[in-house]
């Protein structure tokens, strides 16, 4: 349905993508993820029809939308990562707002915010003045926005940053259901791996400007495969200790957590003993060892070296 | 476009900041300015009226006789002699000082009071009058010798004037100077036109300010303020306006309008004409309010307030294109620094060079040709021009570059702007 072909954007002689190529098909949910600064939201703005690439090409139905963006436009829905509202407005004049740049008008245009409101949700609160809501009901109404004219595509830019947890949940099981339930086709990028893993079908992952993987989050992990993960839990922060696990060549790559150190290993090696070895040697104070399959973020880590919100 | 237009007046009529800012506070500084200073303006002329004393020590019968006897001494044949007394003795400089002090405009600023030399002099000293003019003897015939034959040393008359009132008696000073150099002048052109017309008809002296004192409808200081702060406030609503678009354009709902698939023109074209109706509504509310709590116009006279309303378009239109242009410049350089400026400096220099605080009369003449360039400037002027009730001729100029103002804003509007694409 949608697809990009080697899309570049330069700004003043600094490249912020290049070669980006990503399909999704229609009624799918994909996940575009990058740490900030990966060229996510310039690679939004050009599928968007807003920015001009460079190079490259964006195609609807196998039909380029560069010089044509109407077309797009017409089938597109896009929740920006700001409150892309009038904070002066009730959500139901901001909604009436959208709805009428849309060409909606009388009866359709009533019913489509009316339609808007149950979904996010906030029906009963539509009166009240967008500055008065909480963020989680600003998010709310700044999807319902985007759904206004009924999108084929929605493209989601971080849609729940800064929220409370009750929002979030509520904001993800809506674009589930938008996407399971009314075969909306949904471009979604997140900062939260959880986000990504329990919506999408299939995931792109970004950094410094280029897709360095692509797939469904199994063939992800699968990259991981013959890897596992170590979760060392530890009373407090011993730098040296971690600086030793570092240094041992059969862990491919150890980084420090909030509780302790996580270790990616072979799978099979028996490295376990060196590391209870120089913990006893560093006086370290383990309270749990946990092993588990790699997940997405691991395989976001071994990609890019880096953590999501780094 | 309506929509555009709607949802920005919905948003100022919300923001009670801004509507301080383009209501309330032209508002204070029209009452503040329009009773500090109500005595300053020319339309209160009861801080200069002045009483002066006028002493008469010529005889214009006999003047008159006696010029016509140096005429016939002269040999000047005795049709060009008829010719000449019939004038002189219908507009002798006498009269013609006499009908200056007793013009009906000129009455509210000076009551003339005939008295002899010595009553003049205890008057002054008591402060009764402010000045005393002597008409010395002699007067007519030395005045008239020295106009029509060049003979002679002329005449002069003599001022006294006041300390105690600078004011008033350098007014009056004015008034006198301004009468012997137009007689002389008028005088000095008759002679070069070989003695046609030889002396100015009765009734068409001209006196420089007295004259134009008494041609026109005096404007006090509410009313001067209510438009100074009007024209002045105005261009605030196209700072206040491309201000919102900055916001647009920072939280994406630029970019939002933008896939909507409406033109960026579309979006441009919502601004000004807010922008235009903003300042329309804003002008009927101050001069509304101002005329009901200040009596600056009378709220009655209907032809008044429809030339009124007409020159509260052009500038509200004219507004409307600075608006169009500060939002095409947000866009195009997506910084508010250009509206911050404008708003913060700009207005100010505008204010000032259009004449909002003080009337720019005084003021050297680079000031005030700039400020008649500024829509604010040439507003005041188009104003003034109907209020005072002068020649409606003199519109066209003020509305001719509040016209052509508008065309140059709104064309460089529409070439900044970016483009579909660009935002």
């Amino acid at each position: 349905m949608l697809e990009t072909e080697e899309l570049k954007k330069v700004f003043k002689g600094k490249t912020a993508v290049e070669g980006a190529s990503l399909y999704i098909d229609k009624g799918e949910s994909v996940g575009l993820l990058g740490p900030n600064g990966a060229g996510k939201s310039t690679t939004i703005s050009m599928i968007s029809t807003l920015l001009k690439p460079t190079a490259g090409d964006v195609r609807l139905n196998g039909k380029s939308v560069i010089k044509n963006p109407a077309e797009m436009r017409k089938v597109l829905g896009v929740v920006p990562q700001e409150i892309a509202l009038y904070a002066e407005l009730s959500a139901y004049e901001n909604l009436k707002f959208f709805g009428r740049i849309y060409g909606l008008s009388g009866k359709q245009l009533e019913t489509a915010i009316q339609q808007a409101l149950a979904l996010v949700g906030l029906k009963e609160r539509q009166k009240e003045i967008v500055k008065t809501y909480s963020g989680g009901m600003k998010r709310r109404i700044n999807i319902a926005a985007a759904m206004m004219h009924e999108p084929e595509v929605i493209i989601m830019d971080e849609p729940t940053v800064g929220i409370d947890p009750q929002s979030r949940s509520h904001i993800l099981e809506m674009v589930r259901k938008l996407n399971k339930e009314k075969g909306l086709t949904v471009l979604y990028t997140s900062h939260y791996m959880e986000e990504v893993e329990r919506l999408c079908d299939r995931v792109y992952i970004m950094d410094h400007g280029k897709i360095i993987a692509s797939g469904t989050k199994d063939e992800l992990k699968s990259i991981l495969s013959s890897e596992e993960t170590v979760l060392i839990e530890l009373d407090r922060p011993y730098p040296e200790f971690f600086k030793e696990l570092q240094s041992l060549d059969t862990i491919k790559q150890a980084s420090e957590t909030e509780k302790g150190i996580k270790l990616i290993l072979p799978k099979g090696s028996r490295v376990l003993g060196q590391v209870f070895q120089a913990s006893e040697r560093h006086q370290v104070q383990i309270i749990n060892v946990n092993v588990q399959t790699p997940s997405l973020e691991d395989v976001f880590l071994h990609l890019t070296g880096r953590k999501l919100r780094d | 476009m309506f929509t555009f237009l709607k949802k920005d007046i919905l948003i100022l009529i919300r923001d009670r900041t801004e509507l301080a800012i383009l209501l309330g506070m032209p508002f204070i500084l029209i009452a503040i300015l329009g009773f500090a200073l109500s005595g300053v303006l020319s339309g209160n002329t009861e801080v200069l009226s002045m009483e002066v004393a006028v002493v008469q020590e010529d005889d214009e019968q006999q003047g008159l006789v006696r010029f016509e006897e140096k005429l016939a001494d002269s040999g000047m044949p005795a049709p060009a002699r008829q010719g000449i007394m019939a004038s002189a003795a219908e507009s002798s400089p006498a009269s013609l000082l006499q009908e200056v002090l007793n013009d009906e405009g000129l009455k509210e600023l000076v009551v003339a009071t005939e008295m002899d030399a010595t009553s003049a002099k205890a008057a002054l000293e008591e402060e009764t009058v402010v000045a005393i003019l002597t008409i010395p003897e002699n007067f007519t015939f030395d005045a008239l010798q020295k106009m029509i034959m060049d003979e002679g040393n002329g005449s002069s008359l003599q001022l006294m004037i006041a300390e105690h009132a600078a004011t008033q008696s350098e007014v009056f000073h004015n008034i006198v100077e301004e009468f012997v150099w137009s007689l002389n002048f008028e005088s000095a052109i008759a002679k070069a036109a070989n003695g046609e017309n030889v002396l100015p008809e009765a009734g068409q002296t001209q006196v420089g300010g007295v004259e134009s004192v008494s041609s026109v409808n005096p404007i006090n200081s509410f009313q001067y303020y209510t438009i100074g702060m009007a024209v002045m406030f105005a261009l605030f609503v196209a700072a206040t306006i491309s201000g919102m678009a900055y916001v647009e354009k920072t939280q994406f709902v630029f970019q939002r309008i933008l896939l909507s698939n409406h033109h960026p023109l579309v979006y441009l074209g919502g601004k000004a004409i807010a922008a235009t109706l903003v300042t329309f509504l804003q002008f009927c509310i101050l001069f509304f309010l101002s005329s009901l709590i200040f009596g600056a116009f009378d709220l009655s006279e209907g032809p008044f307030w429809l030339g009124i309303l007409l020159i509260t378009a052009s500038l509200a239109l004219c507004v409307g294109a600075l608006t169009a242009l500060l939002t095409a410049m947000t866009m195009r350089f997506g910084n508010d620094t250009i509206t911050t400026v404008f708003s913060g400096g700009v207005v100010t220099i505008f204010a000032f060079l259009g004449g909002s605080f003080t009337p720019t009369a005084g003021l050297p003449a680079i000031v005030q040709q700039l400020g008649g360039w500024t829509p604010n400037g040439a507003a005041l002027n188009a104003f003034l021009i109907w209020v005072q009730n002068l020649d409606m001729g003199m519109l066209f100029e003020p509305l001719g570059r509040i016209a052509l103002l508008t065309v140059v804003l709104l064309s460089l509007s529409v070439m900044i702007l970016p483009r579909k694409g660009e935002a």
